[in-house]
C-alpha cells in the first residue's frame, strides 16, 4: 500500500525545493531542461500509478499524451479557445480514451494488456499521422502558452514557464498520490496482488481498472499540453510507441511503484540525455546498457534500491518486535 | 483496377511475401515464449544484425555467402546473448528478462550505427533470382518468389521437425507444460537454448532475405518488431499454426488494405488487433487448449 | 437462506456435479464431507459464481442468483474462503483486511477519502482480528509470517466482508492438529446468525461444529441430515473407510 514514509517525503521535499531554486539561477539552457524534466515527470507519475501500482504496463501513455497535446493545440488554435479551458478540454479528452481503453484492456493481462494498449496507442498514432487536421507528418504549431498576466506572470519568459512547468509536476503528483489513498488506489493495488479475491470481494474490477487508467491518462494529457505549450509545436511523433516505451524505461530506473523514484527516474535521465549526447551521438546505447545494469541488479531502480537499503535496516527492530507482541 | 485479376494476382503475391518474412521472424519469437513464456523484442534487432551482416558479406563473398553465413553469425549472437543476460534472468521472471532484452534494443541500434552508419545500405540481388517471371498474366520479381518459396520451405521444414522428431516432441510438450516436461526428464535448459538459437539463427535468415528487397538502416529492427509481435498476438502466443496465421493476416490486411483502403490503412491492423484481444484474448490459435 | 436446485455441472464428459439441491436454513452451520474429487470445491465455485453450472438454480434469500456475476453475488452477503490462501501479498494483516472491509462496504471505487482511515473499516478490521486471533499481527506483512497464521487471514478476508452467508473450503487445509482446535474454537465463536458452510476433511470438526451434515461423491449428495445419523451411516462408513479410521 502507497504511503509517504519519510524518505519518500524528504526527497519530495528536496527535489521541490532544488528545483525551484534551479529555476531562479539557470540560465536559458538550464530552463530548457527544467521544462524538459517537468513534461517527462508528470508523464511518468502518470505510467506508475497504473503501472507500478496496478501492475497495468501500458504503452499506450505516448499516444495519451500526444492527444493531449494535439486537443490542446486544436482547441486553442483552431477553435479559439483561451489556454486554461483549452486545457480543461484536452485533459478531458485523454481522460476520456484513457477510459475506454482501460475498460476494453481490463481483462488482458501480462504480455496481452501490453499489446493490447500498444494497439490502441498505435492506432491514435496513425490516426493522428494520416488526418489532413492535423497537418499529418508536419505537425502543428502555434499553440499558446497561458495568459497570466492578469496576476503578473508572463509565460512567455522561460524562468516563469519553468516555475509553472514544476507547479504542474507538484499539482500532478498530489492528484496521484491522493489517487493511491483513495478507496480507488488502494483497491488498484489489491488488483495487482490479487484481482481473484478482490472480484469475490464485490469489486467491479473492470470499472476500477478503466477509472484508475483514466485518472492516469487525464495526467498524461495534462503532460502534452505542457508539452505542447513547452516547444509550440507538436508532431505525431509524440504518440509513438517509442515514446510510452522510453517512458517505461524512466519508470524502471527510478523505482516502480515509488511515485517519487520516477521522478529521481526523469531527472536522471534528462540529464543523462543532454550530456551523453554532448559527448557522443550514441546516447541511447549508454541508456540500454544502464538499464541492463539496473534489472541485472534486481534493484528497483535508483530510489527503490535506496529505498529497499533504508527499510531493511529498519524492517529487524519491528518483526522482532511484532514477534515479541505475538 | 480491382476488376482486373493481374491485379489480384500481384497483390495477392505482395501479401504473401510479406507474410512469409513476418513468419520466419514470428516463428522463432511465439515458440520461444511457448517455452519460456518471455517475449523477446530484442528479436527484431537480430533481424537487423542479419540484413546489415548480409550487406557487409554480400561485398566479399557474395550474396549465398551471407545466406549461409547470417544465420549462422546470428545464432553465435544469439548463444552469446543466452549465455550472458537471458539465462542469468530466468530466474528473476519474464519481466525482467524483457527489460533487459528493451535495453538491448537500444544498445543494438546505436551498434548497428557505430559499425555501419546511419545511411541506409543496399544490396543487389543475387544473379540467378534477377528479372521477372511472368504469372497468370502479371511479371513478378523472381526474388520475391524466392522469398514466398523459402517461407514455405522454412515451414514445412519446421513442421516436420515439430511434429516427426523426438526434440520436437519435446518442444510441444514443454510448451504445453513446461513441469511436466521437466518431471519427464527432458532436458528444459538445453531445449531453450536450442529453440532460441534456432529462432535467433531464423530472425538473422529474415534479414538476410529481406535486405535486397528493403533498404538496411539501423531502425529497420524496431520497424519490425511491432509488427511481429501483432503477428504472434493475433495468432496466439506460443503456436506455430499461430504463427502462421498471424503471419497471413497481417500479410494480407496490410497489403490489401494500402491499395483498397489508402486512407483507413494504417489503422486497420490495429483496430483487428484490438478486436482479436477483445474478442479472443489469448489471440486465434493459442498454443494451450 | 441459501438453495440450490438441481444443480449440474461437467467439465466435457466429467460429471462434477449431479442434480446437487441443498438448503440452508440462517444461522444453519452445515460441513460438507466427501472423498477428494468429490466435487465440493465445484459445488463452491458455482455457488459464489466462479463457474456457471450447466443447469439448475442457486437462490439467496429467494432470490434467484444463478445469472449474476461474482461481484454481485459478493454484495448480496456471500463470502467465501479459499483452500488455497488467496492473500493479497505484499500487504500487511492489517491491509489485507482493511482493503477487503473496504470494498465489501462499497469504498474500492471512491476517489477522495482513505478508507482504511474510515472508522467503520478500523471498526471492521478490529472486530475480524480478534475474531480469527490475528490482532497482535496487523502490522506483519503477509509473506513473513506462517502458514498456519496465513490460514486464519484467508478466513478473516471472507468475514471481513460482514457476510450473511460464509463459505469456507477447508479452512483447516494443511495446518497442524493444534491449530485445528484453535481453528473449532475460532468457528464455534461466530456469530450464531452467519450461515455458514464449511467444506472439511477433518471429521473432529466437522461433527464439533456442525449443525448439519452433507455428504457429497461422485458429484452426487449421499447424506443430507443431522452429525449423529451420518456418524451412524454404514454408506458414509463405506465411502470414507480412510478418513474414518484416521479420524
Amino acid at each position: 500500500m502507497f504511503t509517504h514514509t519519510p524518505l519518500r517525503l524528504t526527497t519530495l521535499a528536496t527535489l521541490a525545493i532544488g528545483a525551484l531554486a534551479y529555476a531562479f539561477v539557470a540560465g536559458f539552457f538550464g530552463l530548457e531542461i527544467l521544462a524538459e524534466i517537468a513534461i517527462l515527470a508528470i508523464l511518468v507519475i502518470a505510467l506508475d500509478l497504473v503501472a507500478g501500482f496496478g501492475g497495468m504496463l501500458s504503452l499506450c501513455h505516448g499516444a495519451l499524451l500526444g492527444v493531449g497535446a494535439y486537443a490542446f493545440t486544436v482547441a486553442a488554435k483552431d477553435a479559439g479557445l483561451s489556454a486554461f479551458p483549452a486545457m480543461v478540454l484536452a485533459v478531458a479528452l485523454s481522460a476520456a480514451l484513457a477510459f475506454v481503453i482501460g475498460a476494453v484492456c481490463a481483462r488482458s493481462i501480462g504480455i496481452y494488456f501490453i499489446m493490447a494498449t500498444l494497439a490502441f496507442g498505435q492506432m491514435a498514432y496513425s490516426f493522428v499521422f494520416q488526418s489532413p487536421l492535423f497537418g499529418g507528418d508536419d505537425g502543428l504549431s502555434g499553440a499558446p502558452r497561458p495568459d497570466l498576466t492578469a496576476i503578473g506572470i508572463d509565460l512567455t519568459d522561460s524562468r516563469a514557464f519553468a516555475i509553472y512547468a514544476i507547479a504542474l509536476v507538484a499539482l500532478t503528483y498530489l492528484v496521484a498520490a491522493s489517487t493511491l489513498r483513495s478507496g480507488l488506489g488502494r483497491s488498484l493495488v489489491g488488483l495487482h496482488h490479487n484481482e481473484k479475491r478482490l472480484r469475490a470481494l464485490g469489486l467491479t474490477v473492470w470499472r476500477a481498472k478503466a477509472t484508475a487508467f483514466a485518472i492516469s491518462g487525464a495526467l498524461a494529457g495534462l503532460a502534452g499540453c505542457l508539452a505542447a505549450q513547452h516547444t509550440q509545436y507538436i508532431s505525431p511523433g509524440l504518440l509513438s510507441w517509442t515514446v510510452s516505451g522510453e517512458a517505461l524505461v524512466v519508470v524502471i530506473l527510478g523505482g516502480l511503484g515509488t511515485l517519487a523514484g520516477p521522478i529521481v527516474g526523469a531527472i536522471l535521465f534528462v540529464v543523462l540525455k543532454h550530456e551523453i549526447s554532448a559527448i557522443t551521438p550514441y546516447w541511447h546505447a549508454i541508456v540500454g546498457l544502464i538499464l541492463i545494469a539496473v534489472v541485472m541488479s534486481r534493484a528497483n531502480g535508483v530510489f527503490g534500491y535506496v529505498e529497499a537499503r533504508m527499510a531493511a535496516r529498519a524492517a529487524k527492530p519491528t518483526l522482532e518486535k511484532a514477534k515479541a507482541d505475538a | 483496377m480491382t476488376t482486373d485479376l493481374g491485379f489480384w494476382v500481384l497483390q495477392t503475391l505482395n501479401a504473401l511475401q510479406l507474410s512469409m518474412l513476418l513468419f520466419l521472424l514470428s516463428v522463432g519469437l511465439t515458440v520461444i515464449f511457448g517455452l519460456m513464456h518471455f517475449v523477446n523484442p530484442a528479436h527484431g534487432s537480430l533481424y537487423a544484425f542479419g540484413a546489415y551482416m548480409a550487406a557487409s558479406l554480400a561485398g566479399v563473398l557474395g550474396y549465398w555467402g551471407g545466406f549461409f553465413l547470417v544465420p549462422l553469425a546470428v545464432a553465435a549472437l544469439g548463444a552469446v546473448l543466452y549465455f550472458t543476460l537471458i539465462r542469468s534472468q530466468r530466474r528473476a521472471g519474464p519481466m525482467a528478462q524483457v527489460l533487459v532484452t528493451f535495453g538491448l534494443i537500444f544498445v543494438a541500434v546505436d551498434a548497428t550505427r557505430l559499425i555501419w552508419g546511419d545511411l541506409p545500405i543496399g544490396i543487389a540481388i543475387p544473379a540467378m533470382f534477377e528479372g521477372q517471371l511472368p504469372l497468370l498474366g502479371v511479371e513478378y520479381p523472381i526474388y520475391r518468389l524466392f522469398i514466398i518459396a523459402l517461407g514455405l520451405v522454412v515451414l514445412a521444414a519446421l513442421t516436420l521437425v515439430l511434429t516427426r522428431t523426438q526434440i520436437g516432441a519435446m518442444i510441444r510438450a514443454g510448451v504445453d507444460n513446461d513441469q511436466m516436461a521437466a518431471c519427464l526428464g527432458i532436458n528444459v535448459e538445453r531445449m531453450f537454448f536450442l529453440v532460441f538459437v534456432v529462432g535467433c539463427a531464423l530472425a538473422g535468415l529474415a534479414g538476410a532475405v529481406a535486405a535486397p528487397v528493403l533498404s538496411v538502416t539501423p531502425d529497420m529492427g524496431l520497424q519490425i518488431l511491432i509488427p511481429t509481435l501483432i503477428v504472434i498476438v493475433i495468432g496466439g502466443l506460443g503456436s506455430l499454426k499461430g504463427a502462421v496465421a498471424g503471419s497471413l493476416i497481417f500479410g494480407f490486411v496490410q497489403t490489401f488494405g494500402a491499395v483498397l483502403l489508402p486512407t483507413l490503412n494504417s489503422v486497420l491492423i490495429y483496430a483487428l488487433l484490438a478486436a482479436v484481444l477483445v474478442i479472443r484474448p489469448e489471440g486465434l490459435l493459442p498454443a494451450k487448449g | 437462506m441459501l438453495e440450490t436446485r438441481a444443480l449440474n455441472k461437467s467439465f466435457g464428459a466429467i460429471h462434477v456435479t449431479k442434480g446437487v439441491s441443498l438448503r440452508l436454513e440462517k444461522g444453519e452451520r452445515r460441513v460438507i464431507l466427501g472423498p477428494n474429487g468429490a466435487g465440493k470445491t465445484t459445488l463452491f465455485n458455482q455457488l459464489v459464481g466462479e463457474l456457471t453450472p450447466n443447469s439448475g438454480s442457486i437462490h439467496l434469500d429467494g432470490a434467484d442468483i444463478t445469472a449474476l456475476r461474482v461481484a454481485d453475488r459478493a454484495r448480496l452477503g456471500l463470502s467465501r474462503s479459499y483452500q488455497k490462501n488467496t492473500l493479497f501479498d505484499g500487504l500487511t494483516i492489517g491491509e489485507n483486511l482493511g482493503l477487503s472491509a473496504a470494498v465489501a462496504l462499497g469504498k474500492g471505487q471512491g476517489l477522495w477519502r482513505d478508507p482504511l482511515q474510515s472508522a467503520e473499516v478500523r471498526e471492521t478490521v478490529k472486530e475480524v482480528a480478534a475474531q480469527v486471533d490475528l490482532a497482535p499481527l496487523l502490522a506483519m506483512p503477509v509473506n513473513a509470517v506462517s502458514y498456519g497464521i496465513r490460514r486464519q487471514l484467508e478466513v478473516g478476508i471472507a468475514l471481513s466482508t460482514r457476510p450473511k452467508f460464509i463459505l469456507m473450503d477447508e479452512p483447516t487445509s494443511g495446518v497442524g492438529p493444534e491449530m485445528s482446535k484453535g481453528f473449532h474454537r475460532l468457528l464455534k465463536a461466530l456469530p450464531r446468525d452467519l450461515t455458514v458452510l464449511i467444506i472439511e476433511h477433518d471429521m473432529d470438526l466437522a461433527f464439533d461444529v456442525a449443525d448439519t451434515i452433507t455428504v457429497l461423491n461422485y458429484g452426487e449428495v449421499v447424506f443430507d441430515g443431522l452429525p449423529g445419523a451420518a456418524r451412524d451411516s454404514q454408506l458414509l462408513k463405506d465411502i470414507y473407510l480412510g478418513a474414518w479410521e484416521d479420524a
